[in-house]
């Protein structure tokens, strides 16, 4: 059963078991007691030791590169740079996909002529020790010539601005033409404007990018990594020049993502050194190197123009975005899209212009990172909502209900929604979960803010995403999954399990997920853009039910009773008209196991596809769907000091269905922290390009003394495109929460802070504004 | 990565001490490790020979008696944390050791180690310095004892010679009815370095201020006491215009400076807002064990 086609129910379309319960994952128990091996707790005998030489200026000319005195020390066996690769790039557009890709997306492996970003990687080392790789780094000498860089996004867009590469700094503009704005600001009654600014947020995931890779007796590279998508073997084939069944990836679970590890992070380096070498190489980045090794998210300038009636309708809206690439463009062109349909947020706006440009810059590189461009439009478009409520004395929650966007409605492309939209009921039940408002007093002013969203979940259309899974049982009842999908810590193996279970009526524990492996399971995608669940969950039920069918099929038989008059629950297949009629699902296997019955399949999940926009309107459909909810949050801000102390955060949410209640709280309490930091306090700082935060001294994630206990509310349409009905959640948890944040700390003062993060300094001086009068009033 | 280094581990504070003064004073004293391995790591530290103090047990104890207190030097902020004695007897000290770094670091650091650092956001300074906390220095030649406010000269340097290392801080109890506070203002609440924090101590008998003490971290190359602020005080009533001054003297006895965590201007904003509010506090409630962290806990 393929459910490309959603069922608006609020009613379960299947009896379910063991879906929506939270069953202990599989993962857990042994992250619990630390079994699990991460990739950086591997070892092989005669294994070297990487470390990775990079420039310490952000844009110069390397006249040259002097290796000599780093490959005579004792113990080093390999020193790669530039000159010693086959003169290749690698492709960082579009990962994990079989096609399409995009001109000038590709970036050296390592820098040869022109250095374009700080830290950027020239050399290669493998030696017998970390401590002889690193010493063999301090002496590589690289001479340097000046060459000018840009390093602010608008700048860079000006005519004379130094280029960071090719003949332009545009990496990518889109236009949304929808309606007609000059008509619609004509209508209002009001016109609210605004320029908001987001910084650029570093992922700090847990485990810093770590793996091995050796080339095995069938001239195999194996390569076992920290990543979101075992995919790239084959930008890493291509890169060598050697052929794509000879590249072997194998993803360990990972501890987290967030998009940091979706790109090529260090397979590339490790590919190079061992294929040289011929020798087992481990490479393990420190936190600092990893804070400069993947992409980090976008920052954006966002110019809103709103239009509005006195009632609060939306009659037009004007937005200009304005995001910085950094010196590569890796997968910005998807970015600043997200973000330009993004742009009015879960509001139907039908007189609509949007103008977005992502600019390169010398800059370290942004990529992919949880919210992917939507969750920037949505400071903005919220915090637009709530000074438009504000000046026309309504309710934050009343000028929402006025421009929600509902199922059947047309967003900014032009594409109808098909599943619920429930943002209302996840507005108010946010709302009112909050409780009873503290007590501030003169110098302590409370504050609330309310955000909703609407973010995709599922890649964009034209990539033509699909995903393969295999699922097999045995004759002994238990059952395998093989799915390449990535585990990156949110569950996803676990949940197929869980599916699986589901579908053949056996107990999760007798179920194992093979995931994460390029070449001995079927290909899945990335786990990324909100779509693991979606893609591979759809995949793995369509393989569980053509078992399924298979055994049933052979029970109707042998029972002498319709196949669908048989339900497979707890590890029995029995017939509903005659319980008598049953046997252990063990035995059924192992008697169509006997009978030559088929006992697994390999299915494929095909996403709904597309050809793309319309270039001038941008009209056309760009996702699979998407997914509506609310946070809502309640802050204390010291008016003297500026600090800011949340003190309630509620994230509500229509998943379509949970699939393990305890993952999707997870998500939503794992958001609340990293929007309170992307809100409050961090920031990836660049000085002329120079990184001045290079380590957690400097970059400031919340603890758990800065948050309070976040409460998830989870509500189910069962109307999304995943499997039993769910929706992506990696992401929509996350869209909402620094918006929320944002208007909270408004509420309170009286003044709104345009530029994120919110410190306590930016506290101060919108206080010391508002008190001299310089604020605008509406 | 961490470099290579020598670690000597001496059990006695003598062995420790010849240790320290045999190779010439280019070995330094390693007590808790939370600045000395970061800073080795990042390549900040250069000396590659330390004496590891692990082993002197005797010298972490915390005493009060006899009208003084005594803290051994190799005391764990957690110790201070954690001691019913500290919380009653020295308040502010044990709110500067709740509000410092997180659990694990508070655990492993020292006393000694926060003062010798020469750090000007070193949570535990103010409060000690408000105490007129003396240290004592021991080396082989003998032991010496210094009050803190000659100890720390500059950003990062200290009156400690090679081979000497400090063994205790002292301080006289305080007169009944003295009220200590502090308060840091951090960038977060977790594991924070101080923006800029403030220490009083403040002595009142009918409103009217016998003894004040006011020193205030991260707006000067090292912690600074706001002489005149106190100066101004001594002898009056602590009416809301007297400490609305006595703010305004404390601001200008600090010179900080702009850096990644806060400018200059809102450091100096803050200096008086944190000296105004801790004087009001103190006025107040004098005799309680008040100390606060941030306003959302006062």
């Amino acid at each position: 059963m393929v459910e490309t086609v959603p069922t608006a129910t609020n009613s379960p379309n299947v009896q379910l078991h063991q879906v929506g319960k939270p069953l202990i994952r599989t993962d857990a128990p042994n992250k619990a007691y630390g079994n699990t091996l991460y990739a950086g707790d591997l070892t092989m005998p005669g294994m070297l030791y990487a470390k990775v030489f990079r420039a310490d200026r952000p844009s110069a000319l390397i006249v040259k590169v002097d290796t000599a005195r780093a490959r005579a020390l004792e113990g080093v066996r390999c020193v790669l740079t530039a000159w010693d690769l086959p003169d290749r790039l690698v492709v960082t557009d579009i990962p994990g996909q079989t096609g399409g890709k995009t001109k000038n997306t590709a970036q050296p492996i390592l820098a040869k002529e022109r250095v374009r970003f700080f830290n950027e990687p020239i050399a290669l080392i493998a030696a017998d020790s970390e401590e002889i790789a690193a010493s063999a780094r301090d002496l590589i000498e690289v001479e340097y010539a000046p060459f000018p860089g840009v390093f602010d996004r608008a700048e860079a867009l000006t005519a004379g601005a130094p280029l960071v590469d090719g003949d332009a700094n545009v990496v990518a503009a889109y236009k949304i033409r929808k309606g007609d704005t000059e008509r619609g600001f004509e209508e209002a009654d009001l016109v609210i404007e605004n320029s908001f600014r987001t910084q650029v947020q570093e992922q700090a995931f847990l485990e810093p990018e770590a793996g091995l890779a050796w080339m095995d007796d069938k001239n195999v590279l194996n390569i076992k990594v920290s990543t979101q998508v075992v995919e790239h073997f084959r930008a890493i084939a291509d890169a060598l020049g050697i052929p794509h069944n000879r590249v072997h990836i194998e993803a360990m679970y990972v501890g987290g993502g967030f998009g940091g590890k979706e790109g090529l992070t260090i397979e590339m380096m490790l590919a190079l050194l061992a294929y040289n070498t011929r020798k087992p190489v481990r490479l393990i980045l420190t936190r600092e190197e990893s804070f400069v090794n993947h992409g980090n998210r976008h920052p954006f300038t966002l110019h809103y123009r709103s239009g509005v009636k006195k009632d609060g309708r939306i009659t037009a809206m004007e937005v200009r975005l304005i995001a910085d690439s950094g010196a590569y463009s890796k997968l910005s062109p998807y970015v600043l899209l997200y973000a330009t349909v993004g742009a009015p947020g879960p509001y139907k706006v039908d007189n609509l212009k949007v103008d977005s440009v992502v600019a390169a810059t010398n800059n370290l590189s942004t990529c992919a990172f949880r919210g992917f461009g939507t969750m920037q439009a949505c400071v903005a478009y919220e915090g637009q909502m709530d000074e438009i409520a504000k000046s026309l004395g309504l309710t934050p929650l009343e000028v929402r209900q006025k421009n929600f966007i509902h199922t059947g409605d047309r967003n900014a492309t032009g594409q109808k929604i098909e599943s619920a939209v429930w943002s209302e009921q996840c507005a108010i039940q946010a709302l009112e979960a909050l409780g009873e408002r503290a007590k501030g007093n003169d110098v302590v002013k409370i504050g609330r803010g309310l955000a909703c969203y609407q973010q995709s979940y599922g890649r964009i259309r034209w990539f033509k995403d699909s995903s393969e899974a295999w699922v097999g049982i045995e004759v002994d009842g238990t059952v395998i999954v093989r799915c390449a999908v990535t585990d990156i810590g949110a569950g996803q193996s676990s949940s197929l399990a869980q599916i699986a279970a589901e579908v053949l009526g056996v107990p999760m524990e007798k179920v194992v997920t093979y995931f994460g492996d390029c070449t001995l399971n079927p290909l899945a995608g990335t786990s990324s853009a909100s779509r693991a669940l979606y893609m591979t969950g759809n995949a793995t039920k369509m393989a569980a039910t053509k078992v399924r069918d298979n055994l049933l099929e052979w029970a109707g038989r042998h029972f002498q009773v319709p196949p669908d008059d048989l339900q497979l629950v707890e590890f029995r297949v029995t017939a509903i008209s005659d319980p008598a009629r049953s046997m252990p699902i063990d035995e059924l296997a192992r008697r169509c196991a006997a009978d030559g019955v088929h006992r697994h399949h390999l299915a494929m999940f095909k996403a709904p596809t597309s050809e793309g926009l319309d270039p001038e309107t941008g009209q056309g459909e760009v996702f699979p769907d998407f997914t509506y909810g609310a946070h809502a949050c309640e802050v204390a801000v010291d008016t003297e000091t500026g600090e800011v102390t949340v003190l309630k955060s509620v994230g509500a949410h229509d998943v379509g269905q949970s699939l393990n209640p305890q993952s999707v709280a997870g998500q939503i309490e794992g958001s609340a922290l990293m929007g309170q930091g992307f809100a409050l306090c961090e920031e990836i700082i660049q000085r002329n390009g120079v990184l001045v935060t290079p380590s957690f001294s400097e970059y400031l994630i919340p603890t758990s003394e800065d948050v309070p206990e976040t409460k998830a509310i989870i509500l189910e349409s069962r109307s999304g495109l995943g499997p039993f009905g769910s929706k992506g959640m990696g992401e929509p948890a996350f869209a909402p929460v620094a918006a929320s944040i944002a208007n909270a700390v408004a509420d309170a003062i009286g003044v709104r802070i345009f530029e994120l993060p919110i410190t306590s300094e930016k506290v101060i001086n919108a206080l010391a504004r508002k008190a001299s009068g310089q604020v605008k009033m509406h | 990565m961490l470099p290579r280094f020598e670690l000597y581990q001496p059990t006695t504070l003598p062995e420790a001490l010849g240790m320290l003064s045999e190779t010439g004073g280019n070995v330094r004293p390693f007590a808790g490790g939370t600045n000395l391995i970061p800073d080795l790591r990042g390549g900040r530290e250069q000396a590659r020979k330390f004496v590891s103090l692990a082993g002197l047990d005797d010298l972490r104890f915390t005493r009060f008696a006899n009208g003084r207190v005594e803290i051994g030097s190799l005391t764990t902020v957690s110790d201070l944390h954690r001691s019913h004695e500290v919380l009653r007897n020295a308040p502010a000290l044990h709110a500067s050791a709740t509000a410092f770094a997180g659990h694990m670091v508070r655990c492993t650091a020292t006393i000694a180690g926060n003062i010798c650092y020469g750090s000007p956001s070193a949570d535990l300074l103010p409060p000690l310095l408000s105490l007129d906390a003396n240290v004592t220095l021991a080396s082989a030649a003998g032991l010496r004892i210094l009050p803190l406010s000659r100890f720390n000269l500059g950003y990062k340097q200290t009156a400690l010679k090679p081979g000497e290392m400090m063994t205790q801080i002292s301080w006289p109890q305080p007169a009944r009815g003295t009220v200590q506070l502090f308060y840091k203002l951090g960038l977060r609440k977790g594991d924070a370095i101080s923006v800029i924090s403030a220490a009083v101590s403040l002595t009142l008998k009918q409103m009217v201020c016998t003894h004040a003490r006011i020193a205030l971290g991260s707006v000067a190359a090292t912690v600074v006491r706001a002489e005149r602020a106190e100066a101004l005080l001594l002898g009056r009533e602590l009416t809301e215009k007297l400490i609305g001054e006595a703010a305004e003297l404390a601001a200008d006895a600090s010179a900080p400076i702009d850096d990644l965590r806060a400018s200059k201007e809102y450091r100096l904003h803050t200096a008086r807002v944190l000296v105004r509010r801790l004087l009001r506090q103190a006025a107040e409630g004098p005799g309680e064990a008040g100390s606060t962290r941030r306003s959302t806990e006062g």
